[in-house]
């Protein structure tokens, strides 16, 4: 998903230069030969489909209760209450709060560290993205031989420094500990993203600025928070809201890492149970479109409050 | 941007029958006619554990001119494809898995073809005595070709280590027994529950209410566990003071069937598993490569009120999906796989070549005999002994609703084992999902 | 930057490292163990017999495992080319059209192409695997490349216009005046220059099909399509198989991406800014 925030490259029509050879008094057909493949796919594989499934949220589809009807708003006031998705309401909220706050301030302090060119920083980027670069289902594997409570790494790491006596369980005891431990996870793969757009925004910052706070005999701390903050704002923007669509829909970890269970159980782990274990479709549509509309709201939101243009 | 990661499991299942029926309407859905052919015929069978060995199939192939191709997909995997190319009338496979919990809802929506109109149903009757679990409204949905019931395991050496001599038979004995190998220090934690919050925990607690003599739902579908002195909420309180009192690893809370199976009970870490497979002494806990505790473990006649009781079955079975090709071939090969010859070929009658890999036990009393006179099966007497008693968890059928009541018994026991919330609750809360749904 | 004292940078590139190569190393380290070298207490931070037979039965065994784990990886490898050069040439061919032409409908057209990535694509994939059913082409590589293609166009066209938006429009005037036609100039000169910006588009495209889970899960049912990532989440589920032999899986799957990662990683990070910053 792309915000394009007052892009100063706006698609409208002769934008990124001028046109080439256009003929008058003739339709020009090369433009629509060109654009057709694209119109065929995304017509015939995504909006159809998104129509439907918008379409159904309004019905009631049950195919143990047949016939399927109109329902209006029905579906929604269900789903509102029913106490399993009122759980992953509540989950969810912290699943995106925790996410994308360390997200941010990681991916801050990661960029932060690449900001001035050194030897090797080109390896440490590659570095950086790797997380990104893998497969999610591999994800749930690799970790969860971190977390696990008989032969996991960090209770053996923490035995071995004797800030344990015994071995913990990390996930599905208590819901703050379990979603942390899970959000994680998550934020190790968004983490990277979220750095390349803060440091992308941070390499705009010219340097004199920073030479003139030298000058001013300003701390390292408080330059930073004088200038290279604001300044990254741009970049952090973009990077909150992708966390924000990331974790909205997170999904396969709390499924890998906690099964079903409430301590850890999401909004669109509530999805997949409501359509395919309870064969309610048209709820789980409405529900997936609950999902989309939070998350174009909580976008807006952070869009409102942490975006504000930087003019150098 | 990033969300394009298209395909994070499972949200995506959100998926539209309505949109199906309604395209289909339009569009006719695209499933071709099935043939009766078969002869020359390849058909796919889709389950969740590995095929049986190439020369098997290959035989069958001589036989009958019928090729099988052969797809392995994970349980959970595989019923999400059973419901979207169910309700979207699409061919996904020619014979595929019917797990005993779907019955009531596969037959009500007539997902699978009526068994009965491809095999001689009395004679399976008469040699499969899960049978009747795969029966609903009238109809056979599907076939078992094993059977897999819930059993008591446990590490004879343990038990001897901390000074027990006889077997537990009552729950109160076998409680007993568990504390003296934790007190005696032989193990710290010797009792294996799953907890996770997944199916397994539900069927732990179904095999835990019958040892305390009663049954989860009545013939209403009507829950049964709500009093304080009923079995099912015994059971609950036991299960759920076990992992209290350091019976059970705290780490359990997240451990699920197989993982203790494999982590704690195959490594010697616990001394018991009350609700076990069947089967899993000889495909895991006899297999050095994969056991710690080899010649340790054995079955034991599942401890009750008074003494044994019986054993919940969970079969698996094999059935004829509506949108198959190729129905008539299924059925020929179904009536193959599950054959009595087969059935104790695939559990290891005639040597590892002829081994189907994670096969557990034959379904047919007749191939379970076979097996046993071989002498090849681990702890086949009692095996056999427990099959010809054991009993299905709804004997009027799993319900049409049984997937979403799984779901609050599994969620709901493994909140009273975090403590979040009490037995009692738990019991109320799972007991309300049952009445809601069963009188919908 | 002088008052960034390189205690705190030192600091951070320890965390970078530590971050990203810690769980990576963990289920490498797990991988190359037995199963009880992998279950001891406390764990062992380094391999004690290091081996690769996890491996070696996953690659070179001859069980119907290391047969699915090897046709999987053939699959993948098709899956993934497929959709990337598909996705290149019709977002090149469009993102010019976007970039340098005018007709009617463009704006309605390239908003349209954009709004796509604001919906969760997987709440479409049962309407989709109803069409691919009409067609026939469930179960099929092609139905596969096209899910793929028609997830990862806008992305693919959005990048590829704002290359193509930023190239100096004189070079292409000249060819114009030279008596090219648009097909030559964009042969000849536009590609060339927005070399990178394919390339970019091209890795980012391979590395988000190689990642996919649930879509091949639905629309592939056997062994002649599925991709590697469903056949080792299928290992989860089936009954026995060893933790250390899981993490092997683990690391096969994350070898390519991996790989690509690390060489590419300048054209992946040019591309995905190209993708989001402007």
């Amino acid at each position: 998903m792309t915000i394009s925030i007052r892009s100063r490259r706006r698609p409208t029509v002769g934008s990124g230069g001028g046109e080439l050879g256009r003929r008058r008094r003739r339709i020009d057909v090369l433009p629509y030969v060109l654009v057709t493949p694209l119109t065929l796919f995304i017509v015939g594989l995504a909006l159809i489909p998104a129509g439907f499934t918008v379409v159904e949220a309004f019905f009631r589809i049950q195919p143990l209760n047949p016939p399927d009807a109109f329902n209006g708003l029905e579906n929604f006031r269900q789903l509102f209450s029913n106490t399993a998705v009122k759980a992953s309401m509540g989950n969810t909220a912290i699943y995106v709060v925790i996410g994308v706050v360390l997200s941010t301030v990681f991916a801050i302090a990661m960029a932060v560290t690449l900001q001035k060119k050194f030897a090797g920083r080109s390896v440490l980027i590659a570095i950086l993205i790797l997380p990104w670069a893998l497969p999610g289902v591999v994800e749930g594997i690799v970790w969860g031989s971190i977390w696990d409570s008989n032969s996991g790494l960090l209770n053996s790491v923490l035995s071995s420094l004797h800030l344990i006596d015994h071995y913990m369980v990390f996930l599905g005891q208590h819901q703050l500990l379990t979603i942390l431990a899970i959000e994680l996870v998550q934020v190790w793969q968004i983490a990277p993203l979220s750095t390349l757009l803060i440091l992308a925004a941070l390499q705009n910052i010219p340097n004199d600025l920073y030479e003139a706070a030298n000058l001013d005999g300003s701390s390292a701390w408080s330059t930073f928070r004088r200038i290279t903050l604001p300044l990254a704002r741009p970049g952090v923007t973009i990077a909150m809201v992708q966390a924000i669509i990331a974790t909205l829909n997170v999904f396969d970890q709390p499924y890998i890492l906690n099964g079903a269970a409430s301590t850890g159980a999401s909004l669109t782990m509530q999805t997949y149970f409501i359509s395919f274990q309870n064969l309610n479709f048209g709820e789980g549509y409405a529900l997936s479109l609950l999902i989309t509309a939070a998350t174009l709201i909580a976008s807006l939101i952070v869009l409102k409050f942490v975006y504000r243009p930087v003019e150098f | 941007m990033i969300s394009m990661r298209i395909g994070r499991r499972g949200a995506a299942l959100i998926a539209s029958a309505a949109a199906l029926s309604l395209m289909a309407a339009g569009c006719s859905g695209g499933s071709t006619a099935a043939s009766t052919q078969t002869s020359g015929v390849t058909i796919t069978v889709a389950l969740f554990g590995a095929p049986p060995p190439q020369s098997s199939l290959d035989a069958f192939t001589k036989s009958t001119g019928i090729t099988v191709k052969w797809s392995t997909v994970d349980w959970d995997s595989l019923q999400t494809k059973i419901a979207a190319a169910a309700t979207s009338n699409t061919y996904f496979a020619d014979a595929t898995d019917v797990d005993w919990s779907r019955v009531g809802q596969e037959g009500k929506l007539g997902w699978f073809l009526p068994m009965e109109k491809y095999i001689d149903e009395p004679a399976y009757a008469a040699d499969m005595p899960q049978l009747d679990s795969f029966k609903s409204s009238g109809h056979l949905v599907g076939v078992p070709f094993d059977s897999s019931f819930l059993v008591t395991t446990v590490n004879k050496k343990m038990f001897a280590k901390a000074g027990i001599a006889t077997m537990p038979t009552t729950m109160d004995q076998y409680t007993s027994d568990l504390q003296k190998i934790k007190s005696t220090g032989v193990s710290q934690t010797p009792l294996n529950i799953p907890f996770a919050a997944a199916e397994g925990l539900s069927t732990y607690w179904y095999q835990t209410t019958e040892a305390f003599g009663g049954t989860v739902l009545d013939g209403q579908g009507k829950p049964q566990f709500e009093a304080p002195d009923s079995a099912g909420y015994k059971a609950a309180t036991w299960m759920v003071n076990a992992l209290k009192t350091g019976l059970v690893p705290a780490g359990n809370i997240n451990v699920s069937d197989s993982q203790g199976q494999q982590t704690l009970m195959a490594k010697g870490v616990v001394a018991s598993t009350f609700a076990d497979y069947s089967g899993n002494l000889g495909s895991l806990y006899e297999v050095p490569s994969s056991s710690s505790v080899a010649g340790q473990v054995e079955y034991l006649p599942t401890p009750g009120v008074s003494g044994t009781t019986a054993n919940v079955s969970n079969p698996d079975g094999i059935g004829i999906p509506k949108t198959a090709k190729y129905p008539q071939a299924a059925a020929k090969f179904i009536e193959w796989f599950t054959s009595a010859q087969n059935q104790a070929d695939f559990a290891g009658a005639n040597g590892p070549a002829k081994v189907m890999p994670g096969y557990f036990l034959p379904s047919r009393l007749s191939g379970l005999a076979k097996l046993t006179a071989k002498g090849n099966l681990v702890g086949g007497k009692e095996l056999t002994t427990m099959l010809k008693s054991s009993k299905p968890v709804f004997p009027d059928g799993a319900p049409t609703w049984y997937p979403q009541f799984s779901n609050a018994v599994y969620t709901n026991l493994h909140a009273a084992a975090t403590g979040s919330m009490t037995v009692d609750a738990a019991m109320k809360a799972i007991a309300a999902t049952a009445t809601s749904l069963s009188s919908k | 930057m002088k008052q960034r004292t390189p205690i705190a940078r030192r600091l951070g590139i320890a965390f970078i490292l530590l971050w990203s190569l810690v769980p990576l190393y963990w289920a490498f380290n797990i991988s190359l163990q037995t199963d009880a070298q992998a279950s001891s207490k406390p764990s062992n931070y380094v391999p004690p017999t290091a081996s690769l037979h996890n491996y070696a039965s996953l690659l070179f065994g001859n069980g119907d495992l290391a047969q699915s784990v090897r046709q999987s990886a053939v699959n993948i490898t098709i899956e993934c080319s497929a959709a990337t050069v598909v996705t290149i040439i019709v977002a090149t061919l469009s993102a010019y059209a976007f970039a340098r032409m005018k007709f009617r409908g463009r704006n309605v057209l390239f908003y349209a192409v954009l709004a796509t990535m604001a919906f969760p694509a997987y709440a479409t994939l049962i309407p989709l695997y109803q069409i691919l059913t009409t067609f026939g082409l469930v179960n099929t590589y092609t139905g596969i490349v096209l899910v793929y293609v028609s997830g990862f166009l806008p992305l693919a066209t959005w990048i590829l216009y704002n290359y193509m938006s930023s190239l100096p429009i004189a070079l292409e005037e000249a060819g114009n005046v030279d008596g090219a036609n648009r097909m030559q100039v964009l042969w000849h000169i536009v590609l060339p220059l927005a070399r990178p910006g394919v390339i970019s588009t091209a890795i980012i495209t391979f590395l988000f099909a190689w990642g996919q889970f649930l879509f091949p899960l639905v629309l592939s049912s056997d062994l002649s399509t599925q991709p590697l990532t469903v056949v080792i989440a299928s290992l989860q589920g089936r009954h026995l198989v060893p933790y250390t032999l899981l993490n092997a899986a683990g690391v096969l799957a994350l070898a390519v991406p991996a790989a690509i990662a690390l060489i590419l990683n300048r054209y992946i990070v040019s591309g995905l800014l190209t993708g989001s910053v402007k």
